[in-house]
């Protein structure tokens, strides 16, 4: 354990960490207090349309065409955003996982096999790969969710994979062999937790990119209609972005700082799991 | 409660009622006036890209748009409606409304130098009969087409069919060469790409992705005309480069409102841009809530009048639609001035009154407040459905029936309305043109209830006093008992609400206010544009 400490003490070191921290804090809490703050539905009309930020107290960050409180949208578009973000990538995780330690465990032509089925999802433009399914099974909050995952595992797959061919002939495996081990543990309990560190780091990657996808769809109104998100939002905002920029820059700032926070945290962590790359 | 855009004056833009009737008529006398200019190249803005050019069976938006600088109809229509000779100079009808017979224009050649006679005009209206979407209603009662001579055609009829006088328009009916579509698949034959027509302009190249180009008809029948040289058509697919393409003079005109509502307050503030909301009479568009009478929610009257009050147009109208245009008050657009009536009754937007109708129809609020549940489809075409949509959730959320908004591709739309009616409620928009009968009725109809075809009467309305005033109207002779069957037909819908009219749309042209003449017709910049000019 006196290695973990050691990389703890380091990611605590590391200024960038503190900010990525800080800041995913603060739209965690965004997300924890929209219900307390704002029970209401986000999308109901409360007041005049285009009022700007500031310009009326009750509602700070202005409200859009319909009236529609831009600071409620943002604390519930929060909510949407993580969620996306976490699930898409827990799904990605368990499927890109499950195929990589497979793959890399066994070798041979299972590996075979499940290498060209990752190549054969990868070789596909994953955003369009996205619009089409997205297309068809309806987009709401599950199902772009679930699309999301499905199409970014790849890249898990084969990290995983690569981390297990790796570490599948040392020591420490042989002697869980030689001692009977079945497959399953060998795979869960002694590989997977040594190629953890790498996927911690792409897991950081994954979140963000989850999250902008989201955004990048809904902007294209392919999001769930029933749920405002912040791609959403700017969808909505960009038709008047000549003359009520705030409803587009106050959910892009959003996301933007949300992205980056994930970010810093997931560099802070590699360079914490990996010290000799910071030298 | 009126909503608007801070900024935005309704005036600068006008309701088109109040704009037609004063603020643009003095401009258009002194235009009258000047001395048209001849020469000059025009540059016009369509989107999206044609599929064709001769809207002979796909009457895509754009195609529709340029068809008829170069193929022309029978007849154009001038802002009040009133007849304009085209190719055809004159018509007599029979008493009993079964005999058209129409006199051609002589000494008319397609472009490339055959004689115009009868022959293309009897094949045109064949093939529009056989393959034009809304030809097939238009022509249902045409038996055949006579041509005594070279210069006149007589169409004998199964019965009157007073709409056919409105819908002679060139985008609407376009008269073709015989000698160059007979025995071919008019679908498929390559003029639909590059065609040969008798209008004021020669079709010369098309740049896929780029541009077209049409030259000016040297010898075209009204001499003197066109004005312009030549008119450079460009395709400019996203709506922000559109808007600055027109701010920097790089087109000098685009109609069907070529840029976004929320462009046209800074558009308008541009000394050489005019904004023309004429000219669009002839295809007008109205926005509506259809509701599925299937639904064992909406086959209640209460409901629907329930939604009819909790809706508020007039939120719809400024901030959807920015202002351009009126609350409906019933099937048919105020732009069809002479059948339109706003003698009808109007639920009056009245959430209590709402309640009230939701209670009586013996649907409770739960203990969350909730009525009953329904799924809302918007019309997957621009932004204006999918924010409508989100509106009416709103909307209605207020008075307790929870609304679930769905979003799809237009195959997956058409389908689920049209094909497997696995829907409650949408809204679409819908288009008039270019009579009641034509463009009204289909919705209406009972016996157009027909599942698998998209823009029918999806509601499933059955109303035997509307059949019957619908009837009625195909074959009314008298003009005045005509529009007295139509105004009957609108005061028992705008009761009966099967479909929620919302919105009257008011459509714009965007041009340079160099450009003159561009809308001379109740199609606008549809027309032929032989008597536009520029000036510099």
């Amino acid at each position: 354990m006196g290695t973990d400490g050691r990389a703890l003490r380091r990611f605590l070191r590391n200024p960038s960490a503190w900010l990525g921290l800080l800041v995913m804090a603060g739209v965690l809490l965004m997300a924890a207090t929209a219900g307390l703050f704002y029970p209401g539905d986000p999308q109901g009309m409360v007041a005049k349309p285009y009022l700007w930020p500031g310009q009326d107290p009750a509602f700070p960050l202005g409200t859009d065409n319909f009236g529609r409180d831009v600071t409620a949208g943002v604390f519930h578009g929060a909510r949407v955003s993580l969620w996306i973000g976490v699930v898409s990538a827990a799904i990605c995780l368990t499927i890109g996982t499950l195929v990589g330690a497979i793959g890399g465990y066994f070798g041979g032509w299972t590996d075979d096999l499940l290498t060209r089925l990752t190549e054969a999802v990868q070789t596909m433009p994953s955003f369009l790969f996205l619009i089409v399914l997205v297309a068809i099974f309806q987009p709401t909050l599950a199902t772009i969710t679930l699309g999301i995952g499905l199409v970014s595992w790849p890249t898990v797959a084969r990290l995983v994979r690569a981390e297990f061919r790796r570490l599948r002939g040392q020591d420490f495996v042989l002697a869980a062999r030689s001692l009977g081990f079945p497959h399953w543990r060998i795979i869960f309990q002694e590989i997977l937790p040594n190629a953890l560190p790498p996927l911690i780091v792409t897991t950081s990657v994954i979140v963000a990119s989850a999250i902008l996808t989201e955004s990048a769809l809904a902007f294209l109104g392919l999001g769930d209609p029933n749920v405002l998100s912040w791609g959403m939002m700017i969808g909505n905002g960009r038709a008047v972005i000549r003359t009520a920029w705030y409803l587009s820059a106050v959910p892009g700032a959003l996301i933007v700082l949300t992205v980056l926070a994930v970010n810093l945290l997931g560099e802070a962590l590699n360079d914490a799991a990996n010290p000799r790359l910071g030298n | 409660m009126v909503l608007r855009m801070p900024g935005l004056s309704r005036r600068a833009f006008g309701a088109f009622g109040a704009v037609a009737g004063s603020g643009l008529l003095l401009p258009r006398t002194l235009r009258a006036q000047e001395e048209p200019v001849r020469g000059g190249t025009l540059r016009f803005l369509v989107d999206p890209e044609p599929t064709g050019l001769v809207p002979l069976s796909d009457t895509t938006g754009a195609n529709v748009m340029l068809s008829c600088k170069i193929t022309e109809g029978l007849y154009g229509y001038n802002l009040d409606f009133s007849l304009r000779p085209q190719l055809a100079v004159s018509h007599t009808v029979t008493p009993d409304g079964k005999e058209l017979t129409f006199k051609l224009r002589e000494g008319v050649k397609w472009h490339d130098g055959q004689p115009f006679t009868s022959a293309d005009v009897a094949f045109s209206l064949m093939t529009l009969k056989a393959s034009h979407p809304r030809g097939r209603a238009t022509y249902a009662n045409l038996e055949e087409v006579q041509t005594p001579d070279e210069h006149t055609v007589v169409l004998k009829m199964k019965a009157p069919a007073p709409y056919l006088l409105n819908a002679l328009a060139g985008q609407e009916s376009p008269i073709v060469p015989k000698h160059i579509y007979d025995g071919s698949d008019v679908t498929t034959n390559p003029h639909n790409h590059a065609p040969i027509g008798t209008g004021p302009f020669k079709f010369k190249e098309w740049q896929r992705g780029s541009h077209m180009i049409f030259e000016r008809n040297e010898d075209y029948w009204d001499a003197g005309k066109p004005y312009l040289d030549r008119i450079i058509v460009r395709f400019i697919p996203d709506a922000a480069a559109r808007s600055i393409a027109f701010e920097t003079g790089e087109v000098d005109v685009g109609g069907d409102y070529p840029i976004p509502y929320s462009d046209l307050e800074r558009l308008s503030q541009i000394p050489t841009l005019g904004i023309e909301t004429r000219g669009y009479g002839y295809g007008p568009n109205i926005s509506a809530i259809e509701f599925n009478l299937d639904n064992p929610y909406f086959a209640k009257p209460e409901v629907r009048q329930a939604v009819a009050h909790a809706v508020n147009k007039e939120i719809l109208l400024q901030n959807v639609y920015y202002g351009f245009g009126e609350v409906a008050t019933g099937p048919i657009h105020q732009a069809h001035t002479q059948f339109y009536t706003p003698d009808v009754h109007q639920y009056a937007f009245d959430p209590e009154r709402a309640n009230q109708l939701l209670d009586q129809a013996g649907l409770p609020r739960n203990d969350e407040g909730i009525r009953f549940a329904v799924s809302h489809d918007p019309l997957p075409i621009g932004n204006q459905h999918i924010q409508s949509g989100e509106y009416i959730r709103q909307a209605l959320a207020q008075v307790g029936i929870q609304v679930t908004l769905r979003n799809q591709d237009m195959a997956t739309y058409i389908k689920r309305v049209y094909a497997d009616r696995d829907f409650d409620f949408v809204n679409n928009t819908m288009t008039n043109s270019p009579d009641p009968t034509l463009g009204v009725q289909r919705f209406y109809w009972s016996k157009n209830f027909k599942p698998g075809v998209p823009f029918s009467n999806g509601s499933h309305y059955e109303n035997a006093e509307v059949d019957r005033l619908l009837e009625a109207a195909q074959v009314e002779q008298d003009p005045a008992r005509r529009v007295q069957l139509f105004h009957d037909f609108q005061k028992i819908v705008a009761v009966d609400i099967p479909t929620l009219n919302t919105i009257a749309i008011q459509t714009f042209t965007i041009h340079s206010v160099n450009l003159k003449n561009h809308t001379l017709t109740a199609d606008g910049i549809h027309a032929n544009l032989a008597e536009a000019y520029l000036v510099s």
